[in-house]
């Protein structure tokens, strides 16, 4: 078509589908750019696709790439993406001050720009030739050949789905400007994003789709759009994917499965696969800052000896504080606690908690007093939801000087088991000599005694995720009297059975902890994988269970995340379930003309189309092989030859336009040679005299048989035709549309 | 339905009735285009497609240019084909017709530039005797008539063969003296050899039914044609054999009669014809009387291939040969006969599909 260009090149594109690519690879460029960089990169990386692109498709550049080597394009390429991402980051660091000099004078910037300014300048360039380098050798090997083309459309495809992957993890807010979009509206973003991603396949697949003819086009496109629909079809049957349970702590479980918690000093058991991954929101309805810095959610305890280590408490008379589901009241042993003016310090506070992944059990802000269910506002979303009432902590560490340990309550029995500890010395030995060091003035104090405890775990423990304890009889002897370096679990371990080998009440909590900070001063607050907790907490006369959690100083991992304050602020939103909101929406939406709901039932409607058509294509196909039997006489010749050009088509052979009904019969002579006899045959009856009664009553007399005719050629084919070619056809419900 | 798959005993069946007659007159109308076609290869080798074609032209009462090279056997084939044909067996001479006997089989004429009308249609001339003008025939009466190189000669010539061609007759002097019933035109011309030559109008073109095109014939054909030309087998020529034109008036006019022609086949002709007067890169498309010159050649085609209807085989092997020659092409508008094959599709596919409805 082209004589100027080479054969393996593809041709050069109009305006519309340049500006079309253009748009659907920034597009794609953008979403990939959002995770990394601040906004003004995402504008770099926009910049330098549009630019990178432009330039590529430019007719005098692509005049001059034409006459290089292929190998030598692309090599020239590499060291230039390689060159310019290079030269941008140098820029970029230089502008910042990097390499101890400024590009531009210190005095300047702050004189002109404030001091983000040099930054958000460095990430715009770095991310802008960043993109214009990959983006443009895209392109180039798209244009080189059409084999390249499909790195286009898989960088678009990537986009879209590393952006799905985060959802898979539960960071449903990824990119927020969509997630927020479609959140509002009640839609699930997951679906925006995977009509976005489906449209700018196809959009990029028709630009780059350059078949000879409009039909071959539609063809293909429609193949592609068919595949795109039932990948739709499967994930709206089977269900968007759910975060990964992370079963940190025995905190979560397997969905519907009540597992028992495996031994919490297993290493696997608290190495989340995504640390940041979300497992469930918490909504405030009254104000309320922990006074020590961390916000701690009880799950349960670990409480009762059971031979090796602390475990769930089996009888009854324990831990009574612990809520075990809905239909469980507060505990007539909170009551004072939930009561501010029986003398404790304690606060009530409403929660609302949705659960993301699924749970073992109940939780709340400690310590909660009750649980009660609400309806669920969204399905897909949550797991569970209820609120959750609290009575939290209000008193300062000193309040606790002073006070008894243990419950008058408490019978000598559930007393023994507080205090039941493994049968070594050597705890009661290194208790004893941390509180022998106490001011005597403390020395009979409780909380003084833990609290020495407490400070001795955090001067002297390491913290880690990796520890070698797990296979000991007793993990918390050897980490205490070993390295001293574990996680929570251990600390949470070790503190209980110090405090009681030296007669202190004490039990380990699970549950979650939570930075306050994390709140970013909303009513919502995200718990993530990572805040999955266990400490020792110790009962005082009045107050309640009390949580001392030792903080080791050294720690040899990384326990911050990035702050979610997108995704935290979204789910909240989603929890709250704001009825005012609710209303307002619905007013909207009959007021407004919905083009969402519009769409949907479009949408809809053409699944049901994709879904008939194969049937009625088999009903059509199955009526035009039987019609010969069925058919009236007079047609014979009409209904047969079909059947028969119909059983061709099943096997690959058909007609062309414009070409005869004998040279069609001539091609097919190497697979089936009676049909040259059949189709004369057909011919004969179709146009020689009709009008004649004494010709038409000849041709009665004269009639072939067209039974035996049609069966010979029917024989010929399965003799010629391979079987799986004929399965092939004999299924395809539409093979009669090419037969004509 | 096709003549061969006619069962006999069937065929023996139905004799008593009056169908029988002309059922059985088209295979022997078809046997006698067969006669001669077989008389004209005994002599023609290699040119299988061309003796057909020019056979169906004469049966289609039309006739033929071919464009070809000197030496590539036209005249023979003119020549082998208006001896085949005699009138020994005429049996009723009509006495009114004076000039039946007159008229021979083969007459050639050499068209060159400075060749007048007369030369070719004959001329009066004064016989002392009587005191009167005689009409002395010329070349063009004849059955079949080879004229050579007729781009050579002047337009006046050619136009005087184009009341001969279209009508049968020939004027002279207020004279009309009518040529015979078989009256058929072979005229070749030098697709090369253009210097001095005067390009057959439009008009005259539209006289001819085809333009053949001589490709030259196959090796083993060409070494057949070296054998058989050798002065000794020049003598033991076998007779080639002979068809009169009774036989062959009455195979023309079963053939029109008993040869369907579908409506739509006609359809599929006229469409045609409007796809390619609008077709832009044709400036002037066929005429109508091009096509209605067609329906006899596609029913002596049809015939020749054992069938009692013409079918899309016949419109597309003969169309291109009568088309090729009656359109004028815009410039650069490219191959005639690609974009003949272009616009053919349409009303072709139209055709194919008409036998399923």
């Amino acid at each position: 078509m082209n004589t100027n260009t080479p054969q393996n090149w593809t041709e050069p594109s109009s305006r519309g589908q340049q500006g079309a690519r253009l748009m659907v690879i920034a597009f794609a460029a953008w979403l990939m750019s959002l995770p990394l960089t601040i906004a003004s990169g995402s504008v770099g990386v926009i910049v330098g696709t549009v630019a990178a692109l432009f330039l590529i498709d430019s007719p005098r550049l692509r005049r001059r790439l034409q006459e290089l080597r292929v190998a030598a394009t692309v090599l020239a390429a590499l060291l230039c993406a390689l060159l310019l991402t290079l030269a941008g980051q140098l820029l970029a660091r230089a502008l910042r001050g990097g390499f101890g000099f400024e590009l531009v004078g210190q005095q300047l910037i702050n004189a002109g720009f404030d001091p983000l300014t040099p930054y958000a300048l460095g990430e715009f360039i770095a991310y802008a030739t960043l993109a214009a380098a990959t983006l443009g050798l895209l392109r180039l090997t798209a244009q080189r050949s059409s084999a390249g083309q499909i790195g286009e459309s898989l960088f678009v495809a990537c986009a879209v789905v590393l952006t799905f992957a985060a959802h898979r993890n539960g960071m449903i807010d990824r990119p927020f400007l969509l997630g927020d979009f479609a959140l509002i509206r009640g839609y699930d973003p997951a679906y925006l994003l995977m009509a976005l991603g489906v449209a700018g396949l196809l959009v990029i697949a028709a630009v780059n789709l350059r078949e000879a003819s409009l039909v071959r086009r539609l063809y293909h496109l429609g193949m592609l759009s068919a595949a795109c629909l039932l990948l739709v079809v499967f994930v709206q049957r089977v269900g968007l994917p759910l975060p990964e349970l992370t079963n940190d702590l025995g905190l979560t479980a397997a969905r519907g499965s009540e597992a028992p918690p495996d031994n919490p000093f297993q290493d696997s058991s608290n190495d989340p696969k995504d640390k940041a991954a979300p497992v469930a929101v918490v909504v405030f309805h009254d104000d309320y800052t922990p006074p020590d810095g961390s916000y701690y959610f009880r799950e349960s305890a670990y409480s009762q000896f059971n031979g090796t280590r602390i475990d769930y408490a089996t009888r009854a008379d324990m831990d009574t504080d612990l809520l075990t589901g809905f239909d469980a009241q507060a505990r007539a042993e909170l009551g004072h606690a939930t009561n501010p003016i029986a003398g404790a310090p304690r606060q009530s506070v409403r929660t609302t908690i949705g659960t993301l992944v699924p749970h073992r059990s109940l939780f709340g802000l400690d310590t909660p007093t009750a649980y009660r269910p609400i309806a669920n506002p969204n399905a897909t979303r949550f797991r569970t939801t209820y609120e959750a009432s609290s009575a939290v902590p209000l008193f300062e560490l000193e309040a606790l000087l002073g006070r008894e340990a243990g419950s008058a309550n408490w019978s000598a029995e559930v007393r023994e088991e507080y205090l039941k500890l493994p049968n070594d010395p050597r705890y009661h030995t290194l208790a004893d000599s941390l509180t022998g060091q106490l001011n005597p003035a403390f020395s009979d104090d409780p909380f003084a005694r833990a609290w020495v405890i407490k400070q001795y775990l955090d001067e002297n423990g390491i913290y880690s995720l990796k520890n070698a304890h797990a296979a000991e009889l007793d993990p918390a002897a050897s980490f205490l009297f070993g390295d001293l370096t574990g996680y929570c679990v251990h600390f949470a371990f070790s503190a209980v059975y110090l405090y009681r080998s030296i007669g202190i009440p004490a039990r380990v909590g699970v549950g979650y902890s939570v930075p306050a900070s994390n709140r970013a001063g909303g009513s919502s607050l995200l718990i993530q994988a990572i805040h999955g907790h266990a400490w020792p907490e110790v009962y005082f006369e009045g107050l309640g269970w009390v949580i001392i959690d030792p903080a080791p100083q050294q720690t040899l991992v990384d326990m911050s995340t990035d702050p979610q304050d997108n995704l935290q602020q979204l789910l909240g939103d989603m929890l709250r379930d704001d009825a005012s909101l609710d209303e307002f929406l619905a007013a909207r939406a009959e007021s407004e003309f919905d083009l969402m709901r519009l769409t949907r039932q479009a949408l809809n409607l053409l699944l049901l189309a994709f879904a008939a058509a194969p049937m009625s294509g088999y009903a059509i196909k199955l009526q035009r092989r039987l019609a010969p039997r069925l058919g009236s006489s007079h047609a014979r010749y009409r209904s047969g030859f079909r059947a028969t050009l119909d059983r061709l088509a099943d096997s690959g052979l058909s007609r062309e336009f414009g070409e005869s009904r004998e040279a069609f019969a001539q091609r097919c002579g190497n697979c089936a040679p009676t049909m040259m006899t059949l189709t004369r045959a057909h011919l004969g009856a179709a146009l020689s005299r009709k009008d004649n009664a004494a010709a038409a009553a000849r041709a009665d007399v004269l009639a072939p048989d067209w039974r035996s005719l049609e069966n010979a050629v029917n024989d010929e084919l399965r003799k010629a035709v391979p079987l799986w070619r004929r399965l092939l056809g004999a299924l395809n419900p539409f093979s009669w549309l090419a037969a004509r | 339905m096709s003549l061969a798959q006619m069962p006999s005993t069937t065929a023996e069946a139905m004799s008593d009735t009056p169908t029988t007659a002309i059922a059985q007159s088209l295979p022997s109308a078809r046997a006698v285009m067969r006669r001669l076609i077989d008389a004209v290869r005994t002599e023609v080798m290699g040119r299988d497609e061309v003796i057909e074609l020019c056979v169906i032209a004469l049966v289609a009462d039309g006739h033929v240019l071919l464009e070809d090279f000197p030496g590539s056997g036209k005249t023979t084939l003119a020549k082998t084909l208006g001896e085949a044909i005699v009138d020994t067996q005429t049996p009723e001479p009509e006495a009114g017709v004076t000039s039946m006997p007159e008229i021979s089989a083969f007459r050639r004429i050499q068209f060159t530039p400075d060749l007048l009308p007369s030369d070719v249609t004959g001329v009066p001339i004064f016989d002392p005797n009587d005191n009167s003008f005689h009409f002395r025939r010329g070349p063009l009466f004849a059955h079949v008539v080879l004229a050579d190189e007729i781009n050579r000669t002047s337009p006046k010539v050619q136009s005087a063969m184009l009341e001969a061609m279209g009508e049968k007759q020939i004027t002279v002097d207020d004279t009309t003296y009518p040529l015979g019933e078989l009256f058929f035109v072979i005229a070749t011309q030098n697709p090369l050899d253009l210097a001095g030559t005067y390009p057959l109008p439009i008009p005259q073109l539209d006289r001819f039914l085809f333009k053949l095109k001589m490709d030259p014939i196959e090796r083993d054909a060409e070494l057949q044609v070296l054998n058989a030309h050798s002065p000794s087998s020049a003598k033991t020529r076998k007779a080639v054999p002979r068809i009169s034109r009774t036989e062959l008036l009455e195979a023309r006019s079963t053939l029109a009669e008993m040869v369907e022609i579908s409506p739509a086949i006609k359809t599929a002709l006229v469409d045609i014809s409007r796809a390619l007067r609008s077709d832009p890169r044709v400036l002037q498309g066929n005429s109508t009387r091009s096509m209605v010159l067609l329906l006899p050649a596609l029913q002596a085609a049809a015939a020749l291939d054992d069938r009692d209807y013409v079918s899309a085989a016949d419109i597309e092997r003969l169309l291109p040969r009568v088309l090729g020659h009656r359109l004028v092409l815009a410039p650069a508008a490219g191959d005639c006969h690609t974009i003949i094959c272009e616009v053919m599709a349409q009303p072709m596919e139209q055709l194919a599909r008409s036998t399923l409805r």
